[in-house]
């Protein structure tokens, strides 16, 4: 008998029961068909594996910045009712951090959201934190009063907005963790629904640990990598430069050099004295990162 | 069927992946100054067009913005003594709905032409010169706002002698 033999019907399921073979066929059948399901388990088994541990990961580590949680950079400012606002007071809570400006329309739609969800959960160890990077304090009171915002608001700096990984839209909102971490970053106008989400699940989280299961309400769209700024970048003597593998002589020739070269930016200055006083311009940025990568490879200086 | 099953799975990890938005640092607009003519006499006016071009995707607000809280575009002129006197004129700008607005708002999109004209003193001696200024903006998108920022001007003109 001819184990090769095609069978005669569709996957051989209707063997002819009056074929002397049928029985071993139908073995061979059962056996295929058996195989057939092993193999769909193990298929099925590894999209799901696949799944549970790469995809879902890749999407979390998207959205959350490394699959890590870091810390929330320090801020320390004084509110726009002259009281201290510091976010290590906050530890404990769950926090909206949203850096916007009056003059940003997206940012003005996101606050009456705001103030609803202060009014819903600070009972329950929540507050929203309002960094405004508005010039001037003025419209900012004036906004507060007329929104009848009811969380602190203060004015920020260039300094808070580059610890936070460099604020390039408004506006920019995460949302922090009773463990003081950055679960989430959102850059741009988003539904209040989904930070509400979000806000609830950082709510049932333990203060004592980090909750790897968060779950971003939002894969696409505004949620955004979470990377903050380089302290010792931002701190540094020439802003946006982060000198500590310089020699004190390469410091010495990096800052001579930028003192001695015109800034292109159209501000007038040199470029060291445009990193200092315009710590956004992106072309002195640029050129001095530039500079500086040329006398640490050169070993100039040192 | 593995490798079908496989890239089915794959394909809207690749979709989400491409769809995230992102806001890279850096400028979204353009300006350059036209002269148009490169010569003047004391005591005439000097004319000259901002050509601005607005990265797609990307709005400024109109000189006269919809809303009061809005900063406008507009052109910024240091002063110098053989200019006694500017008009600057402005495109009406474009009324655009946005997701993050119920209101319209008129803005600049694309290219846009400010017209600039300064007035020369008449007592202008001849020589060269240059009136430096800056296109000031604050631009958005859909979702996010820049912060306001400019572009750097100048307007150069040669101031000719009364007989030239």
């Amino acid at each position: 008998m001819d184990l090769n033999e095609p069978e005669s019907s569709a996957d051989g399921l209707q063997p002819q029961p009056s074929d002397p073979g049928a029985s071993v066929t139908r073995s061979v059948s059962r056996g295929k068909l058996v195989m057939g399901a092993v193999l769909a388990i193990i298929v099925v088994g590894g999209l799901y594996l696949i799944n549970r541990y790469w995809i879902k990961p890749a999407l979390m580590t998207q959205a959350n910045g490394g699959g890590e949680h870091p810390e929330a950079p320090a801020i320390s400012l004084t509110d726009i009712e002259g009281k201290r606002l510091d976010l290590s007071d906050y530890k404990g809570k769950v926090v909206v951090l949203d850096f916007w400006a009056t003059w940003c329309a997206p940012c003005r739609e996101e606050i009456p959201g705001f103030v609803e969800m202060q009014e819903k959960y600070a009972s329950q160890g929540f507050s929203v934190i309002g960094v405004s990077m508005d010039d001037e304090p003025g419209p900012v009171v004036e906004f507060y009063k007329e929104f009848k915002m009811n969380y602190p608001v203060a004015v920020g700096n260039p300094r808070i907005g580059e610890l936070y990984g460099g604020i390039l839209g408004l506006p920019t909102t995460f949302l922090i963790g009773r463990d003081g971490r950055i679960y989430a970053k959102h850059t741009g106008g988003v539904n209040p629904a989904l930070i509400e989400e979000e806000v609830q699940q950082l709510l049932a989280m333990s203060p004592n640990a980090e909750r790897i299961d968060f779950k971003p309400a939002l894969l696409v769209g505004t949620t955004t990598k979470v990377e903050l700024g380089d302290p010792a970048a931002i701190d540094s003597e020439i802003p946006g430069l982060n000198l500590t593998k310089l020699t004190a002589e390469q410091k010495d020739t990096l800052k001579k050099q930028l003192s001695e070269q015109h800034c292109p930016c159209g501000c007038n200055l040199t470029l060291l004295k445009c990193r200092q006083v315009d710590r956004a311009c992106q072309i002195s940025l640029k050129l001095a990162r530039e500079q500086m990568e040329k006398i640490l490879k050169s070993g100039a200086g040192g | 069927m593995i490798t079908k099953t496989f890239l089915g799975l794959l394909l809207p990890l690749v979709v989400v992946s491409t769809a995230v938005w992102a806001q890279a640092p850096g400028e979204v607009v353009k300006a350059k100054v036209t002269m148009a003519q490169g010569v003047a006499r004391p005591d005439s006016i000097v004319k000259a067009a901002v050509e601005v071009e607005v990265l797609p995707g990307y709005h400024i607000n109109d000189h006269h913005p919809t809303l009061d809280y809005l900063i406008p575009t507009e052109v910024k002129l240091d002063p110098i003594k053989e200019v006694t006197g500017k008009n600057i004129i402005y495109p009406k700008g474009e009324l655009r709905k946005f997701a993050f607005s119920d209101t319209p708002l008129s803005v600049y999109e694309g290219k846009v032409q400010v017209e600039v004209a300064l007035q020369l003193d008449r007592k202008a001696l001849p020589g060269d010169y240059e009136v430096k200024g800056k296109l000031a903006y604050q631009a958005c998108n859909d979702h996010a706002c820049l912060p306001p920022t400019s572009v750097p001007l100048s307007f150069p003109f040669k101031v000719a002698r009364h007989g030239d």
